[in-house]
């Protein structure tokens, strides 16, 4: 009976990747030039933002769907990436894409401080002591504030703010949204690369248990360590994302709070799926801004929140991701049923 | 050959192996004794995973203690899980891989060392097929199958042959009859079924309450009095 059942997985796998490829081409379409045509300035920033926390949430997602670690410092990175990268691009004036790679490298290291307890500690600890680092982040950035053109090294000016410079090939909101789409692209590309390949199936190792990558020759420390740097990279570029974005960032944008909201909808769209941060991403930002269109207040957005958190940890571990796709293979099996009693 | 030096382990008042010596030399040894006699924390010392409060265990005349525990795979120390530990959310041909990644390959095609290794045991068509979505059988043979890639030295299972149907058993026995011909690694081989040991091992030691009560060629040492009492009122009750 199971055989049975296996001999039936790879056809449906092999029948199931065009039509995959073709839904992400026909997505990718739409989201690079019907989406930016068609919005107004409000909506195109929106989707911006949007574009950097779905970026965000898969570096949450690939720490806690890939290795099983819990980081609520992931925002607080966020942070740390828009720092440097307003930082260097105000101070040096270099090319946006610089900017981007330097806030990536830089929340990357801290990211990894912030991974070094992990090494010890495992899941409530785990998540209170980078809690407990989100809130120092924010202590630092609420104290010192952001680079906004300003001299010496905290970089703030007393008259007016300056605005970070954007790519050169995307200076309009239109033209940043495809820019932004584009990265979100690369850094999914970056993560499938690691998922696919040795760090993928060593994190995979240290999920299944410490001890069945041990005995498997896995380099637990090191292992963990990189799957840190990579989410605080991300994490880094997401900063990049949002600041060239908007230009400036806030001092009071990056409260711990918000990591436990970012990792709170990262289980609600679903970490264990590649849509899952974009279903995150568009409830962080694009959710809000629907209510707001509709004049009803935003802070209804966060009562949706919890109670979509409840309903993943008590029926939908896999998020709304997990669900889509439950239900994509149900239409497909029904479907397919049709199809073979049909002729 | 399989060096073991005095070895004692205490787990708080409790003592998993105490004081045993033995050089375990043939291909294919058995290791028996009653619930809680201290085979899988021998098991375990060899693998790392415990400490000797005292004495030392080598394979081959070199000591351990002095290889990291995530080297000693590389080393040639493999072995399977008495709680199985297939990975669920890899394919069969990547838990494989994920254990090449990590040690020798010998400069030969990974692709090929995993299909070799899931032949072998049994497993060629289901190389795409998630560790999630296979039954117990499967899994153990899988553990087998990660455990004899990339130049190993000494494979040891741990009660491999718990809860398999007649056929399934039968399989297995084959598979471990051929394993050390077939990649040349030593093996160590615990369970309760006196068939499969009998059937498979050339010499066998018995542990009882962590030392070692017996060792020799394995059919005079279960014909043993002294192993008999010490085993068989177990085996009275797990069958
Ligand atoms: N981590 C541990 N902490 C405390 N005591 C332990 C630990 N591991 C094993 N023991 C104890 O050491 C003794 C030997 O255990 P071990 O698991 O080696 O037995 P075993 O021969 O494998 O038994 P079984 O046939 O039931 O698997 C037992 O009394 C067990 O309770
Ligand atoms: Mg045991």
């Amino acid at each position: 009976m199971t055989d049975q059942s296996l001999e039936g997985a790879p056809p449906i796998r092999a029948a199931r990747l065009p039509l995959r490829g073709i839904a992400l081409g026909v997505a990718a379409l739409i989201a690079l030039y019907v989406i930016p045509d068609a919005l107004s300035n409000y909506w195109l920033r929106t989707f911006i933002s949007a574009a950097a926390l779905t970026i965000a949430s898969l570096s949450v997602s690939v720490l806690f769907a890939q290795v099983g670690m819990v980081s609520l410092a992931q925002f607080g990175l966020l942070g740390v990436g828009g720092w440097f990268a307003l930082r260097i691009s105000h101070g040096l004036g270099v090319p946006f894409e610089i900017a981007l790679l330097c806030a990536g490298v830089s929340a990357a290291l801290v990211g990894l401080i912030v991974g070094l307890p992990a090494l010890r500690m495992r899941g409530l600890y785990l998540a209170i002591i980078t809690l407990m680092m989100a809130g120092a982040i924010q202590v630092l950035i609420s104290a010192f504030g952001f680079p906004d053109g300003g001299p010496g090294i905290l970089g703030k000016s007393t008259g007016a703010r300056l605005m970070m410079a954007r790519p050169l090939i995307a200076q309009s909101d239109e033209a940043y949204l495809r820019y932004a789409i584009v990265v979100t692209a690369v850094c999914y590309l970056l993560v499938l690369a690691h998922v696919r390949g040795r760090p993928g199936r060593a994190w995979a190792m240290i999920r299944r248990s410490e001890v069945c990558a041990l005995a498997g020759g896995v380099d637990i420390v090191a292992y963990k360590v990189w799957a840190f740097a990579l989410a605080g990279f991300l994490a880094g570029v997401a900063g990049a994302v949002l600041a060239g974005g908007v230009g400036q960032l806030d001092g009071s944008a990056f409260p711990a709070s918000q990591s436990i909201m970012l990792f709170a909808l990262t289980i609600v769209g679903g970490a264990y799926s590649w849509f899952g941060p974009i279903i995150a991403g568009l409830m962080l930002r694009a959710f809000p801004a629907l209510l707001n269109d509709f004049r009803v207040d935003g802070n209804i957005a966060t009562m949706v929140f919890g109670i979509g958190l409840l309903h993943a940890l008590i029926t939908a571990p896999h998020g709304i991701a997990g669900q889509l796709s439950d239900l994509t293979g149900r239409l497909r099996r029904a479907l397919s049923g049709e199809r073979k009693a049909g002729p | 050959m399989i060096e073991i030096d005095d070895l004692t382990v205490q787990f708080g008042g409790v003592r998993g192996l105490s004081e045993l010596t033995a050089r375990l030399p043939e291909p294919v040894t058995g290791l028996v004794g009653p619930n809680g006699a201290g085979k899988t924390t021998l098991i375990n010392v060899l693998s790392g995973f415990v400490r000797p409060t005292t004495g030392r265990v080598g394979i081959d005349g070199q000591d351990l203690s002095d290889i990291a525990i995530h080297k000693r795979a590389a080393f040639g120390i493999r072995r399977t899980f008495q709680n199985e530990q297939v990975v669920e959310n890899l394919t069969a041909a990547d838990n494989i891989h994920a254990i090449l990644d990590n040690v020798p390959t010998d400069g030969q095609p990974r692709a090929a060392l995993i299909a070799q290794a899931l032949e072998f045991v049994g497993l060629a068509a289901k190389g795409n097929v998630l560790g999630r979505d296979l039954n117990a059988y499967q899994r153990r043979m899988l553990e087998i199958a990660r455990a004899m890639v990339g130049r190993p030295r000494l494979i040891m299972m741990d009660e491999p042959g718990a809860g398999l149907a007649q056929h399934e058993s039968e399989h297995l026995r084959d598979v471990i009859r051929q394993l050390h011909g077939h990649c040349g690694a030593q093996v160590l081989l615990v369970d309760h079924d006196v068939d499969l040991i009998s059937a498979t091992c050339t010499a066998t030691l018995v542990l009882d309450f962590g030392s070692a009560i017996a060792y020799g060629a394995t059919a005079s040492v279960l014909a043993e009095p002294k192993v008999r009492a010490a085993y068989l009122g177990v085996l009275e009750d797990a069958t």
